[in-house]
């Protein structure tokens, strides 16, 4: 995707005028190493405008946060007087909404960029945003980050066998059980198995992410808790994402059997696993790897369905209270931490694929 | 293993039929045809006639809604007992392959695996079908290699980084690394630009002095049997109308289609009209 993308750094033209410089030379003998830098400047641009759109967007939004803010500590704390234009202008200053436009998007950058720092949470005040997200992230990422490794090597590994024994009673099964069930929404899944398993069968929890009753910690008691509450949501991940991995690692495979070098490999005489895994399988699976990174981009959204669903304390829950209660520090936060995540996540793939399929060469 | 039959196959009485929603489709008639040790033997037709099927079938490669439907194959590898293609199975017929029965396919298509570098597809074959030479792969490849005019280094190499004439002579080197009884050539030139196509040709003809390997191989342009063949074998509708020594052929056709064949070749000085 970025293959066309103007180069940062011009190694090759510049051989002709006389001298050039170490830097250049430098680079010009290591075409990986400059493919890279390249790529990360075009990151960083890439970043840069993406948070840019993100601040001028959310500021579009309708709603006065500082009024609301203001009604909430009212109803908390019982403030009987009118709040004054010096306490307004105190919190219009804290939340970095004095100024134009433009000065408050200085201010929020230099902030974020300098401090990461993305302002106090209008929920939480007066914890700052980051917080919030920090506290709600890793149960995000170990909730969705092992919920979507569990169902992509699953699902690859499954959708590989099913294609390559297509027409097979056990393929056929699994084809149509996917074809069937991989665009089923999560919380329908969800629902049903906390229908079987907490409701009627009453052995698993349904709510949160770990027994209060057990402080948290690095214990056995408090992980394996954690691993039972975690158990139904990243099921419900799990089942529906392995179906849908299974469908188009299958759909892959199929056109990868008709090809010559499969019939070459069996006119060989290789074993029938060794031409699934060395010519089949490793001809289908390099775009499931770009798949997949983009996919591990968007987990950082936290899956906001289901984690509703278990009141289980991620970033999707997170950005639901924050938009019912107009806390944009912390929404402006968790779009940033997306836009974040999904751009790294494929920086770090344009890297990578290089090194996986020959074929992929951005340098020359 | 003093009296090796004089004939590496024996093809009787083969039938080959494509099944379609509107019936089968004859693709090979009743072929008889035998392919003697130490030959090349060509199988010239036009487009359809069923040189390719025939080649498939021998290769035990036809995939539905290919099947075979009459006929016997009898295969006599040097040291090994006979056996009709047709009839072995599994791991009868992998263990056949490539060490006694190998595959030259057209080196155009993408008969090599596209993220496995050249060195590693040669290896595999070698090591599946003759384990007590993995210690020596390492000196047998940049020796193929260089058997079929090509540098040692191109081991080293992806199949994108090769041209056509040079994927075809590394399916070349593949083919006769175990030094099979019988090569099956399919369309080996086609594709290619006149001049490869003439270097190909003679390394085809070094590999039977070189290897010793019988060669059977389908083409379609009769220059190239002209060239290379001892025998040729014309197809005409899934039937053989003429089998013979190519001189003779060439010289005195007794089918009248192998006889337009000829004519087919363009030459200097006539136009085609």
């Amino acid at each position: 995707m970025t293959a066309d993308a103007p180069p940062a750094v011009a190694v090759d033209k510049s051989q002709d005028s006389a001298p050039i410089s170490g830097v250049r030379a430098w680079l010009s003998r290591h075409p990986l190493a400059a493919y890279a830098l390249r790529r990360f400047g075009l990151y960083l641009i890439e970043l840069w405008g993406a948070l840019t759109i993100a601040f001028f967007f959310f500021r579009l939004m309708p709603g006065d946060p500082i009024q609301t803010l203001i009604q909430t500590l009212q109803q908390n704390y019982i403030y009987n007087a009118q709040a004054s234009a010096e306490i307004i202008a105190r919190y219009k200053h804290e939340f970095g909404l004095d100024g134009n436009l433009l000065t408050q998007y200085v201010v929020y950058m230099q902030k974020l960029v300098l401090h990461g720092d993305l302002g106090p949470s209008l929920i939480n005040y007066p914890t700052p945003a980051q917080t919030v997200i920090l506290r709600a992230l890793p149960w995000t990422i170990g909730l969705l980050g092992i919920a979507s490794v569990l169902s992509w090597v699953l699902g690859v590994v499954i959708g590989a066998i099913a294609g390559w024994r297509r027409g097979k009673l056990g393929s056929s099964i699994a084809t149509n059980l996917s074809i069937a069930l991989s665009h089923v929404p999560y919380f329908f899944v969800a629902l049903i198995l906390v229908y079987i398993f907490a409701y009627s069968m009453g052995v698993l929890p349904a709510r949160s992410a770990y027994d209060s009753n057990i402080n948290p910690g690095i214990s056995l008691a408090f992980i394996g808790s954690v691993l039972k509450y975690g158990l139904l949501p990243g099921l419900s991940i799990v089942i529906i994402g392995t179906f849908s991995w299974i469908l188009s690692t299958r759909m892959l495979m199929v056109p990868i059997l008709g090809e010559d070098y499969l019939v070459y490999a069996e006119a060989k005489g290789l074993k029938s696993w060794r031409i699934l895994t060395r010519y089949a399988l490793r001809n289908c699976y390099l775009p499931q790897i770009t798949a997949f990174g983009i996919s591990l981009g968007f987990i950082f959204n936290g899956n906001v369905l289901v984690e509703q669903l278990f009141n289980y304390p991620g970033l999707g829950t997170t950005l639901v209270t924050a938009i019912q209660q107009l806390d944009f520090n912390t929404i402006l936060g968790v779009t940033d931490m997306a836009i974040f995540s999904v751009l790294t996540a494929v920086l770090l793939l344009d890297l990578l694929l290089p090194l996986l399929d020959p074929r992929v060469k951005y340098w020359k | 293993m003093n009296d090796v039959p004089a004939n590496v196959l024996e093809i009787k009485g083969l039938d080959v039929v494509y099944s379609t929603n509107r019936g089968d489709v004859q693709a090979v008639r009743g072929i008889n045809l035998d392919v003697r040790r130490g030959e090349i033997l060509g199988i010239a037709g036009e487009s359809g006639s069923g040189k390719s099927t025939l080649a498939v079938a021998l290769l035990r490669l036809l995939k539905a809604p290919g099947k075979v439907t009459g006929g016997s194959v009898i295969f006599n590898p040097a040291g090994r007992s006979p056996v009709d293609l047709l009839k072995v199975h599994g791991e009868e017929l992998r263990v056949l392959r490539w060490s006694a029965l190998s595959y030259l396919p057209q080196g155009s298509m993408s008969s090599l695996n596209p993220v496995m570098r050249v060195h590693d597809q040669f290896k595999d074959v070698i090591v599946e079908h003759a384990p007590d030479r993995k210690e020596a792969v390492g000196d047998m490849i940049p020796r193929l290699l260089t058997q079929v005019g090509l540098e040692p280094r191109v081991a080293r190499m992806y199949p994108h980084e090769l041209s056509g004439g040079m994927k075809q002579r590394v399916l070349m080197a593949i083919a006769v690394a175990l030094e099979p009884d019988l090569v099956i050539a399919d369309e080996p030139t086609t594709a290619m630009d006149v001049t490869i196509q003439r270097v190909i040709l003679q390394s085809l003809a070094d590999l039977r002095t070189d290897f010793g390997v019988t060669l059977m191989v389908i083409s379609h342009d009769m220059g190239v049997h002209a060239q290379l063949v001892d025998r040729v074998a014309v197809m005409y509708e899934g039937q053989l109308v003429e089998v013979g020594d190519v001189r003779q052929v060439f010289k005195d056709p007794q089918d009248p289609y192998t006889r337009q064949l000829i004519e087919s070749i363009p030459q200097v000085g006539r136009r085609a009209s």
